[in-house]
């Protein structure tokens, strides 16, 4: 069913983050808390559905020669909704988060689909594969705040895992440890891609 | 030229459709935000006069506008903890709104950043709260200091300045300092030299 192929690409086979390799800024640098990743996360998804909507909507007006200016204006503009919504809304997210919400304007998943997906496809279509894209980066975004958080504070989601006489890597923390583990992340599931292609 | 004219009507006309959304969005959110920034506020002046919260915070008003606070441990306005008031310094890449708690003496009881944009990892350390503390370790240095002595350590004052935010730690430094010129002359102190 073509939907679902959609909708489950962004998941695994085209993940965002770890098979496209785009957004990467942003993950690294939220992804020291499972709390700012969901946070992040949610605001994706959020701006992606929009935009691939939108885009997706007045395809055949856009020329192709200002395409990029036209992508971006609409982006920034949900972008900027988000903003507004979780300053009101969700103060103390925004607080922790409003810097790289902002930075989402130029996340490249969001660009990355609106020229390669959405300015060519039906809206229910765009939408379902927006869906897919920004659930796979979320997804992507808590596995490395998990390895970051468990190991770099002992707690996940905030919840102390480890007794008082636990040590954390701090490094895992800071901006190496996004490093490491998105590098380690992304050669397990190539190690794990090549197994699976030798056996058959 | 033809194209031209007609690239330009699509891209007004998205921009128009955009700035309307906008305007839209911005409107209904407003009032919400400023009721949020309301709120830090006043939970900003209970933090900077400790136990506050279960008496009276008195705004002392010139020409209609509150130029400082008066703070009380009971709601019968018999225990003064001390005053507070508000300022705004032009830091790095943001204007920094602090808050700062002052007893009768003029030694400062505790400071709160309420706003900041300053370089993520640099001037943000201001705020940053160190893992198992609940105070900002920056801002705390702060309190126990006479109001008119703070200076950041490269001007010869005793606040350590956040490395590689020296700019940062002296605009909020000095912005507590030349606000308390002011404050003191209103608020009518005299300041005792031995500290």
């Amino acid at each position: 069913m073509i939907i679902g192929k959609e909708f489950i690409k962004g998941l695994y086979k085209e993940n965002p983050v770890f098979r496209l390799m785009l957004g990467l800024c942003p993950v690294l640098a939220v992804s020291n808390s499972v709390n700012n990743a969901l946070g992040m996360g949610a605001a994706t998804i959020f701006v992606l559905l929009c935009s691939n909507g939108v885009v997706s909507l007045i395809r055949n007006f856009i020329p192709s020669k200002i395409r990029i200016p036209i992508f971006i204006m609409i982006i920034a503009t949900f972008v900027t909704i988000v903003k507004l919504v979780m300053a009101a809304f969700f103060p103390d997210l925004s607080k922790s988060l409003g810097l790289f919400i902002s930075l989402i304007v130029v996340n490249c998943i969001i660009l990355g689909r609106a020229e390669a997906y959405s300015s060519k496809n039906r809206v229910f279509l765009s939408i379902i594969d927006g869906l897919g894209m920004g659930i796979g980066f979320t997804l992507a975004l808590i596995i490395i705040a998990t390895f970051r958080e468990i190991l770099g504070n002992g707690s996940w989601l905030g919840m102390e895992l480890f007794g008082p006489n636990f040590k954390p890597v701090l490094l895992m923390i800071l901006s190496p440890g996004a490093f490491l583990t998105i590098g380690f992340v992304i050669g397990f599931l190539n190690w794990f891609e090549h197994r699976r292609h030798i056996k058959h | 030229m033809k194209d031209i004219l007609r690239f330009g009507a699509i891209l007004t006309i998205v921009a128009l459709v955009a700035s309307g959304a906008l305007a839209w969005v911005n409107k209904i959110t407003r009032p919400i935000i400023l009721y949020q920034q309301e709120m830090a506020f006043k939970s900003g002046l209970y933090a900077v006069l400790p136990g506050s919260d279960n008496g009276v915070i008195e705004p002392v008003l010139e020409d209609g506008q509150t130029i400082y606070y008066r703070g009380y441990g009971d709601t019968l306005k018999t225990r003064f903890l001390g005053y507070a008031f508000s300022t705004l310094a032009k830091g790095y890449s943001s204007k920094i709104q602090t808050l700062i708690g002052m007893d009768s003496s003029g030694a400062i009881i505790s400071i709160k950043i309420l706003f900041q944009e300053e370089t993520p990892g640099l001037g943000t350390k201001c705020e940053e709260i160190r893992s198992g503390e609940t105070i900002p370790w920056w801002q705390a240095q702060f309190a126990g200091k006479k109001i008119n002595g703070v200076s950041v350590d490269k001007d010869g004052g005793q606040i350590e300045s956040i490395t590689g935010a020296t700019i940062t730690s002296r605009a909020i430094t000095d912005g507590i300092t030349d606000r308390a010129a002011t404050m003191i002359a209103k608020i009518g102190i005299t300041l005792n030299n031995s500290f």
